[in-house]
């Protein structure tokens, strides 16, 4: 079964570098949609991000730095982007080191959009 | 006083206005400077020197409201730039001894001084000389302001070395602010000033620490090796995060309109600042 968020994570995967692209709820880390490279664990994925992006919007809510709108964490051996709405859904890329981070980001943005907000 | 002031402002604008390539915006930027309306002040200095681009000046301008504005960075590059063009521009020399003076170099505070004396400046600088030979037996930091400094309004008396003020040297503008932060999540160095000027570092530190365990625990899981930076952006800012061995943070906040590629140079800038921060205390502490 395909859901409307099929396209918008097509494009994502599209990317050069790009092993994975979810979209998951922020509240309880579950897949809503997955593209996922053979080998990725799309569950932990959507489990880790989502947490991560969870406590950095309600940490920077209690810095009263605003609402958190994309956040990015690179890693040795590995990146991952989330951007998220407002709202409970939340897209999540998870990229080689290499991968045109900026090209992502726009894309995610993007991708917002078509969210529910 | 105002009243003539303000009547000059106008006039002065107005002229600018007829005539965008005037040389009245010299004048009009050095009013609203001494007025403290910093960021016209800014505004009008920097489209003149677009237009004067190696006015002497203009340049000397842009540093004076730099300093009024904290962003001491800029200060020096610009009065480096009137030294190019004007290697004997005392006023330049006098801001370089007085920048250097409070970043701590005091070796270099006295050459520009020393220069400054030689190229005929008046008694308060080699006043300020005195006292930068003296530093080590309690001169401030104030005292040699206000002999050195061409711009005397608006400058707190920041004690030199004071980790507060660790990052000024590193950033690129008062917008920009970086906190180190240790394991606990408490100050090390750095300063969180809010909208209102209020310092929330404490606060701020407390909050956006807890990040990092989240971010160790899912760059464990995801087996992606350790992390090296996380950034992100809200409506108004953008933050940026990395780890400074062993167990420290490095947080700096920046305005939304920030490029995160500058926002990454300046945290790799910051995080390596602050390294270098931690060992050289780290071992002042141990020959203690």
């Amino acid at each position: 079964m395909s859901t409307p968020f099929a396209t918008v994570l097509e494009t994502l995967t599209r990317q050069r570098g790009v092993r994975a692209s979810l979209v998951v709820s922020e509240r309880d880390g579950v897949i809503v949609e997955a593209s996922v490279r053979f080998g990725q664990d799309g569950d932990r994925i959507a489990a880790l991000a989502a947490s991560m992006y969870r406590k950095a919007r309600l940490s920077a809510r209690a810095a009263r730095l605003g609402a958190v709108s994309f956040l990015q964490l690179d890693a040795e051996r590995g990146r991952i982007c989330a951007a998220g709405g407002g709202g409970d859904l939340v897209i999540v890329v998870v990229a080689d080191p290499q991968a045109n981070v900026g090209l992502i980001r726009m894309e995610l943005l993007k991708a917002l959009e078509g969210l529910p907000s | 006083m105002t009243t003539t002031n303000n009547d000059d402002v106008r006039r002065w604008s107005d002229e600018l206005a007829r005539d965008p390539s005037s040389l009245v915006f010299l004048q009009l930027g050095e009013a609203l400077r001494r007025q403290g309306q910093l960021e016209v002040a800014l505004k009008i200095a920097l489209r003149g020197l677009e237009r004067h681009q190696r006015h002497v000046a203009a340049h000397d301008l842009v540093a004076r409201i730099a300093v009024d504005r904290r962003d001491f960075s800029r200060a020096f590059v610009e009065w480096e730039l009137v030294l190019r063009i004007d290697p004997n521009h005392v006023g330049a020399m006098k801001g370089l001894g007085y920048l250097c003076f409070h970043q701590g170099r005091l070796d270099e505070a006295e050459q520009y001084l020393n220069k400054a004396a030689a190229g005929g400046a008046a008694n308060d600088v080699k006043n300020a000389l005195r006292m930068v030979r003296r530093t080590s037996d309690g001169a401030t930091l104030s005292m040699v302001e206000a002999a050195a400094s061409p711009a005397p309004p608006a400058l707190p008396a920041n004690p030199v070395n004071d980790p507060q003020y660790l990052f000024v040297d590193q950033l690129l503008d008062e917008a920009q602010t970086a906190l180190l932060l240790d394991a606990n999540g408490y100050v090390l160095a750095g300063v969180y000033l809010d909208a209102d000027g209020k310092n929330v570092s404490a606060d701020i530190g407390a909050q956006l620490s807890g990040i990092s365990d989240e971010v160790r625990r899912s760059t464990r899981h995801l087996d992606i090796g350790e992390w090296k930076a996380i950034t992100f952006e809200t409506h108004a800012t953008v933050v940026a995060m990395a780890p400074v061995a062993p167990d420290n943070l490095i947080v700096l906040a920046a305005s939304r309109a920030t490029p995160l590629g500058l926002m990454r140079r300046l945290l790799d800038k910051c995080s390596a600042f602050a390294a270098d921060w931690l060992a050289r205390t780290h071992r002042d502490g141990a020959s203690e």
